[in-house]
């Protein structure tokens, strides 16, 4: 599904270069669940708006789902976002002055959906996370959880091949982290590719796998699970 | 706190100086349109003799001809016929009375070296001098015994007394006028009344300062032509003496009240009068007589035209343009410091104390664009005044008009702030310390 | 395109857009009646007077100070006339009792029977002994010029009478005689000279009266065979060669003063002079609303750029948000393209109403004319324009938010 060969990104600053991923590795195959983690500054977040086609890489390969990205002009890349790839933000980034219908519309209309086709996708969106009944109502009426619930829809409208999560449940309490972490889960075992970017090590350990990454670079840390053994040399070994 | 707020105020408009640029321009000059065609409109239509513009009376008859009028027709006749006119001298009525009309004629100089030209005056009887306090540099208007058996007297304008004589006191002297040798009976003093309130019919109504003042009897004795308007609706004998007798109009009249209250019996005295006449068979038209205070007769005479008006009501429409226009500006202005107004409310700054805080910014903008727009107004007026002499004299601003500018400038600031202000006071603490 | 979804959320945020959308709608108002007043008044400055060659005109009014009597006076003006004619460059000089545009002269009544109770119209009278048609350059339409018997002196003080025969302008002979031909057709001259009608021998196409007034009025004028003379100063009207005037006149001021024996004042002024002076306020008018007008556009220009600058900076991260969703760079500028021409919209249409309204306030109070649709229309395409054109800067900037934005955190 996602593959990164030896990928780096730097940036360049007036006199400062920062290199926030270096020789960075990574597969993910269609179907997994994969939480990323690290310190704050390792790079998490390059990595995700990278493999999220967000920004531009300096250097090495990444393939997203057959097709090779280095290249692709702004356009293609829209195109690929918006057709193959979901958002899921920990501020949740719903639009304020939309209601919660429009909101879910928004990457549908970009995709050339004719309207009876949007309106079914949205109302079954919305039906998966549970908030079809409060449609026509507004982001500031809702509860954290609720929000991002409705983020979830919104990314899912499209049927995504990859879903990709910042931290989705960073602004919520416990109990409505728990309700989207099931939502999660019960999207990735319908068989939908999770890539979800994390701190919180009680959530990496719920997935089947885990990646951390140090100081722009994927470690040799991992968890127990079918895939616990170094993913490069795993890489290496199924390429 | 006040003192605190205005400096806060400056501070934050050198902040961003593109924004406040635009701003307190937009301001200066939506204020300096407003405040310049003000100004022309405030000189052509204020009350030029406040102390007793309403018992200052234009009497108006309507001597017309029955045929081509209908009843209720407004009468067009604004001057007087000489009939009337010397019924109503002799009349006694109010506290003083003048006829008078305009005349122009040649003027020859006692100095040889200088050529004869044709001078502007008028000719009205000896009260008028008292009646619209006329002030006098030398000598005193003549007597009612010069009225009497039309005396060749005149009295000059200043501007002319020191063409034809220098600084010299001329009176006693003789000049030429109109063929006849008069003699100088005293000088006016800079006195040029814009507009000629006392006679706005026949022209020059902005213009120079009368020449010379000679007795009406005596510019009729010497047969001088109107210098004016005329209106002659029935047949009229040809020379003078036909003119005289004829329902012409050609004359103005002025009687001047003991007060106010005598109005009304000046009022019954003329109905009376045109009572008289109509039984005589002058008077054919059944239209009462009016009576007119100054101000009532410059607005039946039109004296502010449709276009003065028009320029006042675009420059006031240009105003709320900038005004709206200067709302989105401190709107945008006061959105972008949500931050800062967040903090002070968390540090304990109360709805009123931002309230306050913005609204005296607002003002500093509002005296600021002030000042700016009484230079662009100053620069306005001379524009316009280049027009031609009459009209640079209506352009000018007194200490009223530029009071008004800054009222005006900081009521529009103030007025426009209303909104983003009470917007900045909205901002609760909490929000906005809480990064997005 | 997703114009439900804007408006929607236009509606929600209302204060910005109500700002700009009533710029527009002022400005429209305003600009579209200050516009039609513009032309309305060129069109006013730019009428012909009917003198044929107005740079070449000029007229002098000359008072001697002797006390002739009437007989020496006639003969002095038509020695004047004489030395004026012989003064090389002139081609024409006729005495005369008025000049069109001059703001100074002389209306009359004119019936059409004298028993009538009525005036059929008002016109302008130009009096004299010479020829007008020649001096002034007059176009005979119809009819002919006046004989040279037909031309008289008369001393007012004894003599008044009507004239035998007039000459009318085209305008007020359609108006006296609509679709007949006026020659040979008698008026009278109201109530103040009784008897005897007059016969119109010629119409001229055009003689403005000396106010020119807006209105068919203006158009209004008569031409009388005599000469009235009194105690007044004689008017002499001289049309020159082309390019000769201001030599002529001052030739023309130096051989009246050098051959009269007693002093002489002489006023002397042109008709381009007369034509400046007369229009000088609606000129003054003209550039006051030319320069409101486009002092307004900036304005508003100004307004609807920095209001958009500001949506743009307080929706990044939105903007942001949407570049992840997959929105090209090219969605997102007609996303802030077509907000702004929605909003520009409003106030289009806000602006035609308030045009109107204006126009109509201006009728009813300060006698001004009926606004023409094609202003409004012209307007608002203008303001439609300006609106796109506006918008364009800040949407550009708007389209190169980096999708980024939408993972950074403040």
């Amino acid at each position: 599904m996602l593959r990164m060969t030896n990928l780096s990104k730097v940036y360049r600053t007036h006199m400062i270069e920062t290199h926030a991923l270096r020789g960075f590795e990574i597969d993910v195959r269609e179907g997994e669940f994969v939480t990323v983690t690290g310190p704050s500054g390792s790079g998490k977040t390059s990595f995700l708006n990278i493999a999220g086609l967000l920004e531009e890489f300096t250097s090495g390969d990444y393939i997203l789902d057959g097709v090779n990205v280095k290249g692709l002009d702004d356009n293609a890349r829209s195109r690929l976002r918006n057709e193959k790839l979901g958002f899921i933000f920990q501020g949740f980034n719903l639009i304020p002055d939309l209601n919660l219908f429009d909101n879910v519309d928004v990457p549908l209309r970009y995709r050339g959906f004719n309207a009876a086709e949007r309106k079914r996708r949205i109302e079954d969106a919305l039906a998966k996370v549970g908030l079809a009944s409060r449609m026509k109502h507004y982001p500031a009426e809702l509860s954290g959880g609720q929000q991002q619930r409705v983020a979830i829809a919104r990314a899912l409208a499209g049927s995504p091949r990859l879903l990709l999560a910042d931290e989705p449940t960073g602004n919520l309490d416990t109990q409505m982290a728990r309700g989207v972490m099931e939502l999660l889960e019960e999207i990735n075992a319908a068989g939908t590719t999770i890539l979800m970017v994390t701190h919180d090590p009680e959530l990496a350990v719920r997935t089947t796998r885990n990646v951390h990454i140090i100081d722009g670079q994927v470690s040799d840390l991992v968890r127990k699970g079918p895939s616990l053994v170094n993913p490069v040399a795993t890489a290496a070994a199924t390429a | 706190m006040l003192a605190y707020y205005f400096r806060l105020g400056l501070r934050s408009l050198r902040r961003n100086p593109l924004l406040t640029a635009l701003m307190v321009l937009t301001l200066a000059v939506g204020v300096a349109a407003s405040v310049s065609t003000l100004t022309i409109l405030h000189m052509m239509s204020g009350d030029p003799i406040p102390e007793k513009s309403n018992r200052l009376l234009v009497p108006r008859f309507d001597n017309g001809p029955l045929d081509g009028w209908a009843p209720g027709d407004e009468p067009s006749d604004v001057q007087m016929s000489y009939p009337d006119v010397a019924n109503l001298l002799k009349s006694g009525q109010g506290e003083r009375r003048t006829a008078l009309f305009g005349i122009a004629g040649p003027l020859e100089p006692p100095r040889k070296d200088m050529p004869a030209f044709v001078a502007d005056g008028m000719a009205p009887t000896r009260d008028f001098f008292a009646m619209f306090d006329v002030p006098f540099l030398h000598g005193q208007p003549w007597s009612e015994a010069d009225d009497a058996r039309a005396a060749d007297v005149v009295v000059l304008g200043r501007a002319m007394a020191e063409k034809l004589f220098g600084d010299a006191d001329p009176v006693g002297r003789q000049l030429r006028l109109m063929g006849t040798p008069f003699t100088v009976a005293g000088v006016v003093d800079h006195w040029n009344p814009r507009p000629r309130y006392y006679k706005l019919v026949g022209g020059n109504t902005f213009g120079d300062a009368d020449d010379f003042f000679i007795p009406f009897t005596t510019a009729i004795r010497h047969e001088a032509d109107n210098n004016g308007g005329m209106s002659c609706s029935s047949k009229r004998e040809p020379g003078y003496a036909g003119l005289l007798a004829s329902e012409c109009t050609w004359l103005q009249f002025w009687f001047e009240a003991r007060s106010a209250a005598d109005r009304s019996d000046l009022q019954a005295w003329l109905d009376n009068y045109a009572g008289e006449q109509r039984k005589l068979g002058r008077f054919q038209r059944k239209v009462p007589a009016r009576l007119y205070d100054v101000m009532e007769w410059m607005e039946e005479l039109k004296i502010v035209g449709n276009d003065n008006k028009l320029s006042v009501w675009l420059a006031f429409g240009f105003l709320a343009l900038c005004l709206v226009n200067t709302i989105g500006l401190l709107l945008a202005k006061f959105s972008v410091r949500a931050s800062e107004i967040g903090v002070r409310r968390a540090l304990g700054a109360s709805r009123r104390e931002i309230f306050r805080q913005f609204l005296i910014e607002t003002g500093v903008i509002g005296l600021t664009g002030g000042v700016l727009g009484l230079v662009l107004a100053f620069g306005a007026l001379a524009l316009i005044g280049m027009q031609g002499k009459e009209v640079a004299a209506m352009a000018r601003m007194d200490w009223q008009m530029l009071a008004m500018t800054f009222v005006l400038s900081v009521a529009a600031a103030v007025l426009a702030g209303l909104l983003p202000t009470w917007r900045a006071c909205q901002v609760t603490p909490a929000i906005q310390l809480k990064s997005q | 395109m997703e114009i439900r979804p804007i408006l929607s959320a236009l509606l929600r945020n209302k204060t910005g857009p109500i700002l700009v959308a009533l710029q527009v709608a002022l400005s429209l108002a305003i600009l579209a009646n200050a516009v039609y007043i513009v032309n309305e008044r060129r069109a006013v400055i730019a009428r012909p007077s009917g003198i044929a060659d107005e740079h070449s005109t000029f007229y002098i009014t000359a008072r001697n100070l002797n006390s002739d009597g009437p007989e020496q006076r006639l003969a002095t003006f038509r020695r004047e006339a004489d030395l004026l004619r012989a003064v090389p460059g002139v081609a024409s000089v006729a005495n005369v009792s008025q000049m069109p545009l001059s703001r100074s002269g002389w209306n009359t009544s004119i019936l059409l029977d004298q028993r009538q109770q009525r005036e059929n119209a008002s016109a302008s009278m130009y009096l004299s002994s010479d020829s007008l048609v020649k001096t002034f350059g007059l176009r005979l339409v119809e009819g002919r010029d006046f004989l040279p018997q037909e031309l008289v002196d008369l001393d007012e003080k004894t003599q008044d009478r009507a004239p035998d025969q007039v000459i009318l302008t085209k305008a007020l002979a359609d108006k006296l005689w609509p679709g007949a031909s006026a020659i040979g057709k008698a008026i009278y001259f109201g109530k103040s000279v009784e008897g005897m009608s007059s016969r119109v021998v010629g119409v001229v196409e055009r003689l403005q009266s000396q106010n020119a007034p807006i209105g068919e009025k203006a158009e209004w004028s008569v031409i009388i065979p005599a000469r009235r003379y009194g105690d007044t100063a004689a008017m002499y009207a001289i049309r020159t060669e082309p390019g000769q005037r201001d030599r002529v006149m001052k030739e023309a001021e130096s051989v009246l003063r050098k051959t009269s024996s007693t002093p002489m004042i002489l006023e002397m002024r042109t008709v381009d002079q007369d034509r400046k002076t007369l229009y000088r306020s609606d000129v003054a008018l003209q550039w006051m609303l030319v320069t409101v007008s486009l002092l307004m556009l900036l304005i508003t220009c100004s307004g609807i750029v920095g209001m958009a600058s500001l949506w743009v900076t307080q929706r990044r991260k939105q903007i942001g948000v949407r570049r992840a969703l997959g929105a090209r760079r090219l969605d997102i500028l007609r996303y802030f393209i077509l907000e702004n021409v929605m909003i520009t919209s409003a106030g289009v249409f806000g602006g035609a109403a308030l045009g109107l309204a204006l126009n109509q306030l201006l009728v009813s109070k300060l006698e001004m004319a009926r606004l023409p649709a094609g202003y409004l229309a012209g307007g608002a395409l203008l303001f439609w324009l300006i609106g796109v054109i506006a918008a364009y800067g800040p949407a550009w900037k708007a389209a190169g938010i980096s999708p980024a934005t939408a993972t950074r955190s403040v």
